[in-house]
Formats: structure tokens, C-alpha cells, sequence
């Protein structure tokens, strides 16, 4: 990365960022760092058989970050005008002085270890494989590839009533510098493509979404993009007119793969994020080294798979991307760790510390999260089931980090009768507990697939992510349906 | 600090808090240079907050945050096109490029001819100032961040607890028999508030003003009982700081967290579902989204044809009463500028209003209402049966209607979940208890609701009168008949 055009762009010299860690610092704060960021956010919408609504939108900012042991002051300016960015510093720096009351009470802080030591310069890859900048792409082709998008749609199904179909993009140019005198450029580039499609039989309508996304450039649109999604978000609507609810219980799942990923994002991965195992808080606090589960279960958190929604070059506090085994060979192996829990466990940070921009400060956070394949067969697994159930199409879910209860809303499946998938479920809801959930993977088959779909993690603050997983069984959850 | 410097940062606070005469005019620049470039119409929305945080970990002060945001949308009607723009970038020259490139990007997309301004009798003309809903407190100009920190500082009992000065936390598990030994692992309580203020403008000549300050606390603990750990979760908040209900949040998030201790599986079944009114809100938002005339037009809401028609039971009454004066949610006008009103959305279970903004109303032909819903309120609902005619006077909440049902599931809070737009199916995590003969008896895990939307609120049995008045949705406690429970 050509580092002084991250300077120019935000209008800053090295001296300047040394006096503004300064300023940072001055109140006894023992690190601060700095995170710059320009977004242009761009999108269209198809709707209605025209793309007739879009925009774009920029954001700007720096934010500062100050912390004196464990604790945090975070302030920022949407400008990078000196003396705002230094008044944002100064309000940021509070916390260090925070710890005495005007009473004269003290408040306890530890900064007896040091916030990790500074990078060692390597070789660094690039994780956003972006050849064509979205940016130099004409509007008028991403009109075309909607409209051909949804023409293709139409062709592959009569029942097709409606098509709403959205191409967003965003490039967000991103300098951090830390008190350590560490200065790391990013250039990220996101796109995605959402389809929505609303289907009509004898008078009932059901609905089907595909979305793919990519931290590429725009060659991430291609023709075989498009016959895909065209082709997944029609595929399987027959089944979602025949769906029925299942009746409710505990019975054995069979997650298939890919999208059930979802099961190691809920139910493990947000209790594995350190900062609520430093509180105590998770549900697999103090279990580091232990085994947790079948040895022949790996999972891991990666931001280094090329293209990926997850991947990250620096993660937002400037730590380089890495992949990090949370379990390995059913061990709990650790957990992920931005630059404030690294401290307080004593280890380096694994790269998680994430933001959704710089209006917010880095907490740990998933980045790609996927378990390693295992040696059974899909088929060997649903023939293995009796009765149960069968889930491969999911829209979200949700855990309980303490009770490491969670829930995930199933929009598609089928039911498992004597080792044969049977009638079409929809609509339904599991639920079950982390730790025992993992404990109960019985079966882990060989087909790892990572989802590439638009997934979200909301835990206060929005980030990308993805997830994957191979077909595994898990032996008894809840699953929801109706009762009679 | 002295305090000379302090009232230095207190004037600087408020100079950025609120939207000043320049910035105003730097929006209304851009309905001009809208113009100037070849827009026939324009809409700015020019937003302005400041936000602080104050956050304790176990009694200690663990995060101080300070957020000023300031940033314009910039709505442009081209050529029979349209396309929204937002920048944080706010000084002539960027905004002249911005408007620039905003106009000619919109020329790029297709015609839509239903794209246009609201009609200008629709406007709102009594948003001058911004305090005309009293949602403005003037005593957020003078709080400081001493006085935030003892805020959030007195809602921690974390300290009392480990040093046992505190003992409301055992024994008393939501009404339910036998003491809980338990271990309190953390507390998270946060204190913050916040000045928003919003200018709204466009080219026919309309511009409104809303300006609100919002108060808040709120507590997290979490609590280790029998080896394991449950949270408990509260929170309050007013536009007013005297409105503000301080140092109670962690009081009651620990008692949340250890009525939870010892759940117990339930079996499956169709039951009476009491619905607290801290998460009554999750039930009625899909039918809110389901009246949007989008989702009505894009075939996907499964209340289409459903105007003027009854599709719920006599007891669902819900109004909008967007103009209430100093009440959370009220608004004098929607994004688009269209002045809002009081109204019904659904009476005696008809549907009475469909959200309909400008273009809608054009795509498809019918007369406009309003964009959104502002301030939903959930009418009490008695019940059927004669003896309910005895009880109305005085509370009407979870406990009333558990004494009613006699037994069923008392939900407490959701967990995960959806609900199709499409066809109105849902399944939700739940969690809450199990209560007999009007009474809790243990708490319940790993269940689930299903069913569909118009099938529940015509299983509507009883709507309460305790919403809580921090909310800007004023959904009470609720309770449904025949709900099917999995677990």
C-alpha cells in the first residue's frame, strides 16, 4: 500500500499523528491508536422491472482511541482538521484521568502488561483479490447485469411474480497508526448481490432470496455469477409450496452444508469471543485446553481466505489477518482476541478486534468461521436418522452468551423418515444449548462448504462475516412446529 | 480540570450538538445546487446528534465514549428519476461536487414517473423551531461528565453485593418458591444521552425542524448458579433527565437473571401464552411491517386486500398517536415532510390504514397516508368473559392475566427468530416461565413458538394496560390462547 496516498487522502503528515497519539496519551493513557476512514457506498435497485432507485453515500471520519489498562476512552471527528482530531484525542484521553473522582476515590487500573509490542514488517498477502475498482465501473453495466439477472429469473419459472434485485458496492480506504509509531494502510472492497424473488400458486405466494458477496473488485460479477443465483434462487420453490410444519420437539438434525454454519457462528463462535470470556461472562470461560467436543471437530476463525467476506488484511486495529483454530481436534484451543483481551490473557491478539467504521471502537469479533471437514459422507449421515431433520437454508439467529442457549430460523429443509429426506419443512425454528450442541455432533461428513451469502453479525455493531460448515448430525435439538 | 475549562467543553458540546444557522443553510445550498445541476425537485435531511457514554464493568468506570455525528441526504428528482445521497463531507465545495455527481447519477437510472415531492398541502407547517413536542431538555445543556459518572456509578451494585450490603438479590425469584444461592459474575451498567436534531427541507418550499434529548440506563449481570450462568437485562430511559428512573436497572436485571436459575424442560403443547410487556413490542412489529403499502405492492405481506377488512379479533385496537406531546416517538412530521396525525391502524381487529408515502400512493393509485407508524399504542383489552367488566380499574399486567388463565407459559424475553413477510409464519425462541393455577412455577428452557400471524391476534385473549412509558412503541403485557409450544 503506497502509505502517503492514505496521507494525502486524509490530510495528515507522520508528525501529525505522532502529536495526536501524543495528545492521546497525555492524561496517562498507556496506548492510543488512530483509525481513518473514507467509505463510498454505492447502490442499485431493480425493482418493478427497472432499476430505478440507487445512490451513493460517503462517510469520512478518524476515530481516536485511548487505554489505560483495560479500560477505553473513545472519541471521534468526521473531519481531520487538526484541532477537531486533537479536541476528539483530548475527549478520548479522559478515561486515563477518570480513575480519580472528584471525590478523591480511585478507580482500579491495571496497566502492568503491556497492550502487545509492535509488528515485525513481513511480506503481507492480499486478502481482496479486487481487479476491476468498482469505482471505475460504469453505472449503465450494472443496470445491464440486474436487468439480465432478472430477465433470467423470469425464463426459469412462470410462477415468478415479482424480482427485486439489489447491487450494492462499497471501497473504504483505511489508515491506522498506534502509539507504537505503527502505520497500516488498507484499501477494502466489498460487493454484493441480493435477489429476492416472490413466487405465485393458486393464489399463495411464497418467496426465495439468493445473495452472494465478495471482498473483490467488480470482476466478482460474471455471467456464471448470475446463472447461479438465478438458477439457486428458483431451485427448490416447488418444495417451499409443499412445505409443511413439522411437528416440534427434540429429534436428531442433519445440518447441511454450508449455510448451517450458522450453528458454529450462534452457538460457539460469539462465546468464544474473548471479551466476554475476560468478563466471565461465557459460557466457555476457563475452558481453554479442554476438550469440549468429538475429537474429530476442528473449528475455525479465518481472515485469510481470499475474496472472502470475512478476510481481512489488518484487522481494525491494525493486527495482520490470521486464522485462528477456536477448536482444534475437539480441544478448546482459543479464543478470539482483539488487542485488550490479548493483554488481559497475556497472548498476542489473534487479529479480531473489528469495527463497523470508525464511529465505533474495536471489539472482538468473527471473522470467517467454518469447521473442517470430517471423514463420513452426507448420505451416510441422513441414512443414519430414523426420524429427524433435515436443514440447509437459513435467515438468522441469535445466542444467549451466559445460558449459551441460541436459536436459528430454518426457511427450508425436510423430514428425515427411516434415512430419507421426505416432506419439505419450512418456517421453523431450533434451538438448543452451545456447548451441548457441539458435544452432541455425532457425525461430520467430507463436503465443507463456506456460505457466501450476505451475512451480518449484529453484536452491537454491524460487520461482515461468513460461515460454513460440512454436513455433520447433530443428535438431539429442539426443533419448532406445531403441535397437532 | 477547573471549571472555567469545563463550561469551555460544555459550550463547545452544544454548539455541535445542535444543528447551527450555517449548517442550515449548507442544506438548503444543496436543494439549490440540486436545482442548479437538473434536479426539478429536491428533499435535504440535514441530522445532527451528539452522543455520550459512560460504561462501568463491576462497579468501575470501563468505557467513556463521545460521539458528534452530522450528515445530509440529499434526495434528487431528475428527469423522472430518483436516487437518495448521504455525506458526512459538509462544506460548500464538497457539497457542491456531491450534488453534482448525486444529479448526474440519478440521470443514469430509469424513469420512474410515481417519484415526486408530497404535496405541499400535506407538509407539516408547525415544526418551526423543532420544541414544539416538548421533547427537548433543557437540562441536557448543563450535565457534566462528573455528573454522568456518578449516574452510572449509582446504578452498580456490583460492590454491595461482594461486600453483602446488598441482599436483594436472594430469595426472591419472580414470585417463585425456595431461595437461589448464586454467584454474580459481572455487571455492565451504562449511563448515555444524547441530543438529536433533525432539519428537513425541499424545493416546494417546506422545511421542519425535530430536535429531542433522550436519557438512558441500563444494566446487564450475569449470575452463576448450580454451575451455570444466566443474564439478566433491564433498562429505562426518558427525554427527560428528571424522567429518568436511576439506580434501579441492576437491581432488577439481577433479580431477571436469577429467576432464570434451575429452568426446567416443559413438554410440548398448545398453551396460554402471557407475553410481558418489556417484549410485547416483538409481536406486533410484523403486522406494522406487513402495512406497508412496499410490501403490499411487492406482493409480499400477508395482509394484502386486507383494508377495511377485519383480520384480527375484536380486541385488537391499535392507533398511532404520533402527536403527543413529551412522549418518546412523537413526531410532528415523517422523513418525507408530510405532517403526521393521530389515527386508528387496526380498530376491533379491522384494518383501518395502510402506510402509504407519496409513491406509493402513485404507484398504486390510491390516496397517501403516512410513510410510517410514529408512536403505535396497543389499546387495553379486557377480555370477553362478564367478570372482566369488574377488573378494570387499577393494573392489568402479566400477574392479572396469569391469575386469569390459570396456567400456560409466562415469555419474558425472545430469542432468535422470524416471522415470513410473505405468508405471516413464525417461530421464535422463547424464553420465560411456566405458571399454574395463576402462579409461576419454574423457569422453562429450550422452547419455541410457532404458528402464524393473523391466526395468533385472533387468539388475541387479553391486552393490558402497563406499557411501559419509556418506549416509544406502547405495547402492553398480552396474552393469546391455544399458542403451539415446542420443546
Amino acid at each position: 500500500m503506497d502509505k502517503q496516498y492514505f496521507l494525502d487522502r486524509f490530510k495528515v503528515t507522520v508528525p501529525q499523528l505522532e502529536q495526536l497519539a501524543g495528545t492521546s496519551l497525555s492524561h496517562g493513557g498507556d496506548y492510543a491508536d488512530l483509525y481513518f476512514e473514507h467509505t463510498v457506498y454505492k447502490d442499485l435497485l431493480l425493482r418493478d422491472n427497472e432499476v430505478s432507485s440507487g445512490g451513493y453515500h460517503i462517510d469520512y471520519g478518524v476515530g481516536i482511541r485511548v487505554l489505560k489498562g483495560d479500560k477505553t476512552g473513545y472519541a471521534y471527528s468526521e473531519n481531520t482538521e487538526m484541532p477537531d482530531m486533537i479536541c476528539a484525542a483530548k475527549a478520548a484521553a479522559q478515561i486515563a484521568q477518570s480513575n480519580v473522582l472528584p471525590d478523591g476515590r480511585t478507580y482500579r487500573v491495571d496497566a502492568s502488561m503491556a497492550i502487545g509490542t509492535k509488528q515485525e514488517p513481513q511480506d503481507m498477502p492480499d486478502f481482496y483479490p479486487a481487479e476491476k475498482m468498482w469505482r471505475d465501473s460504469k453505472t449503465s453495466e450494472f443496470i445491464a447485469v440486474l436487468k439480465k439477472l432478472e430477465a433470467m429469473i423470469f425464463a426459469r419459472d412462470s410462477r415468478v411474480l415479482k424480482v427485486i434485485a439489489k447491487l450494492a458496492w462499497s471501497e473504504s480506504e483505511i489508515m491506522m497508526y498506534n502509539s507504537f509509531g505503527e502505520l497500516a494502510c488498507d484499501f477494502r472492497p466489498i460487493g454484493s448481490l441480493v435477489v429476492s424473488v416472490i413466487f405465485s400458486e393458486h393464489g399463495k405466494n411464497e418467496n426465495k432470496t439468493s445473495s452472494r458477496s465478495f471482498r473483490a473488485g467488480a470482476e466478482m460479477i460474471s455471467d456464471n455469477l448470475l446463472e447461479e443465483m438465478a438458477s439457486e434462487v428458483v431451485s427448490g420453490i416447488d418444495a417451499r409450496f409443499q412445505a409443511i410444519r413439522p411437528k416440534g420437539g427434540r429429534m436428531p438434525v442433519v445440518m447441511g452444508a454450508g449455510a448451517s454454519g450458522i450453528l458454529l457462528h450462534e452457538a460457539m463462535g460469539h462465546s468464544f469471543e474473548a471479551d466476554f470470556n475476560r468478563k466471565g461472562q461465557s459460557i466457555f470461560a476457563g475452558m481453554t485446553g479442554k476438550q469440549i467436543c468429538s475429537p474429530s471437530i476442528s473449528i475455525v476463525d479465518d481472515g485469510t481466505l481470499a475474496g472472502n467476506r470475512g478476510a481481512c488484511n489488518f484487522d481494525d486495529e491494525g493486527v495482520r489477518g490470521q486464522k485462528t483454530y477456536m477448536v482444534k481436534d475437539g480441544v478448546l484451543a482459543s479464543y478470539l482476541h482483539d488487542r485488550i483481551s490479548a493483554r488481559w490473557y497475556g497472548l498476542p491478539s489473534t487479529g479480531n478486534g473489528r469495527r463497523e467504521s470508525f464511529r465505533f471502537y474495536p471489539i472482538p469479533r468473527m471473522r470467517a468461521t467454518y469447521m473442517e471437514n470430517g471423514q463420513a459422507s452426507r448420505d451416510d449421515l441422513i441414512s443414519s436418522v430414523k426420524k429427524g431433520i433435515y436443514v440447509d437454508e437459513f435467515s438468522n439467529g441469535q445466542v444467549k452468551i451466559g445460558e449459551g442457549d441460541f436459536t436459528f430460523y430454518v426457511k427450508s429443509g425436510f423430514l428425515i423418515e427411516n434415512g430419507h429426506l421426505t416432506a419439505p419443512v419450512t418456517d421453523i425454528n431450533i434451538i438448543g444449548n452451545g456447548p451441548q450442541a457441539l458435544a452432541d455432533i455425532t457425525a461430520v461428513a467430507d463436503d465443507l462448504k463456506i456460505d457466501n451469502g450476505t451475512w451480518t453479525c449484529g453484536k452491537d455493531q454491524n460487520v461482515p462475516v461468513s460461515c460454513g460448515i460440512p454436513t455433520v448430525l447433530v443428535k438431539s435439538l429442539t426443533v419448532g412446529g406445531e403441535q397437532f | 480540570m477547573d471549571k472555567k475549562e469545563k463550561n469551555n467543553i460544555i459550550k463547545e458540546k452544544n454548539l455541535t450538538g445542535l444543528i447551527s444557522e450555517k449548517e442550515k443553510s449548507l442544506a438548503l445550498f444543496c436543494i439549490e445546487a440540486a436545482r442548479r445541476h437538473g434536479a426539478e425537485q429536491a428533499r435535504v435531511s440535514l441530522s445532527k446528534s451528539v452522543l455520550d457514554t459512560f460504561s462501568m464493568l463491576n462497579g468501575e468506570l470501563d468505557k467513556v465514549s463521545h460521539s458528534a455525528d452530522r450528515s445530509i441526504f440529499l434526495y434528487v428528482f431528475a428527469d423522472k428519476k430518483y436516487g437518495t445521497f448521504s455525506t458526512n463531507m459538509l462544506d460548500e465545495r464538497e457539497l457542491e461536487r456531491f450534488t453534482a455527481q448525486a444529479v448526474e447519477s440519478v440521470k443514469m437510472l430509469a424513469e420512474d414517473p410515481f417519484r415526486k415531492l408530497p404535496d405541499p398541502s400535506r407538509t407539516a407547517s408547525d415544526a418551526s423551531t423543532g420544541r414544539e413536542l416538548g421533547l427537548y431538555d433543557e437540562a441536557y445543556e448543563s450535565i457534566s461528565s462528573e455528573d454522568r459518572l456518578h449516574i452510572a456509578e449509582n446504578e452498580c451494585i456490583f460492590s454491595r453485593i461482594k461486600s453483602g450490603e446488598c441482599n436483594s438479590c436472594t430469595g426472591n425469584r419472580a414470585g417463585m418458591p425456595g431461595e437461589c444461592k448464586f454467584t454474580v459474575i459481572s455487571e455492565e451498567c451504562e449511563y448515555s444521552d444524547s441530543v438529536d436534531d433533525n432539519f428537513v427541507a425541499d424545493s416546494q418550499g417546506f422545511s421542519g425542524r425535530h430536535t429531542e434529548t433522550s436519557f438512558a440506563v441500563c444494566s446487564e449481570i450475569t449470575i452463576e448458579a448450580g454451575g451455570k450462568k444466566y443474564s439478566g437485562y433491564w433498562w429505562d430511559s426518558s427525554p427527560f433527565l428528571d424522567g429518568l428512573q436511576k439506580g434501579k436497572c441492576s437491581q432488577e436485571a439481577l433479580k431477571r437473571a436469577a429467576s432464570q436459575a434451575g429452568p426446567k424442560r416443559h413438554k410440548g403443547g398448545q398453551f396460554f401464552m402471557v407475553v410481558d410487556r418489556s417484549v410485547s413490542s416483538r409481536l406486533i412489529s410484523p403486522v406494522i411491517s406487513a402495512l406497508n403499502a412496499a410490501s403490499i405492492q411487492q406482493e409480499s405481506s400477508f395482509l394484502k386486500d386486507s383494508l377495511g377488512k377485519k383480520m384480527f379479533s375484536d380486541g385488537f385496537t391499535l392507533l398511532d398517536l404520533a402527536r403527543t406531546t413529551g412522549k418518546p416517538g412523537s413526531r410532528l412530521f415523517d422523513t418525507e415532510g408530510v405532517s403526521t396525525c393521530d389515527m386508528d391502524i387496526i380498530r376491533d381487529g379491522i384494518v383501518k390504514t395502510w402506510f402509504i408515502n407519496t409513491y406509493m400512493a402513485s404507484k398504486m393509485d390510491m390516496a397517501p397516508t403516512s410513510e410510517g407508524v410514529s408512536r403505535p399504542v396497543l389499546q387495553t383489552y379486557y377480555g370477553t368473559e362478564p367478570s372482566s367488566e369488574n377488573s378494570r380499574a387499577g393494573d392489568f399486567g402479566a400477574a392479572e392475566m396469569m391469575s386469569r388463565c390459570g396456567s400456560g407459559i409466562y415469555v419474558t424475553g425472545f430469542n432468535g427468530g422470524n416471522c415470513n413477510p410473505t405468508t405471516g409464519n413464525f417461530s421464535y425462541g422463547i424464553e420465560g416461565f411456566a405458571f399454574k393455577k395463576g402462579k409461576i412455577i419454574h423457569p422453562v428452557k429450550e422452547m419455541v413458538i410457532t404458528g402464524n400471524m393473523l391466526e395468533l391476534w385472533n387468539r388475541l385473549v387479553f391486552a393490558g394496560n402497563d406499557a411501559r412509558p419509556c418506549t416509544r412503541w406502547q405495547i402492553p403485557s398480552l396474552c393469546f390462547e391455544n399458542v403451539d409450544f415446542s420443546a
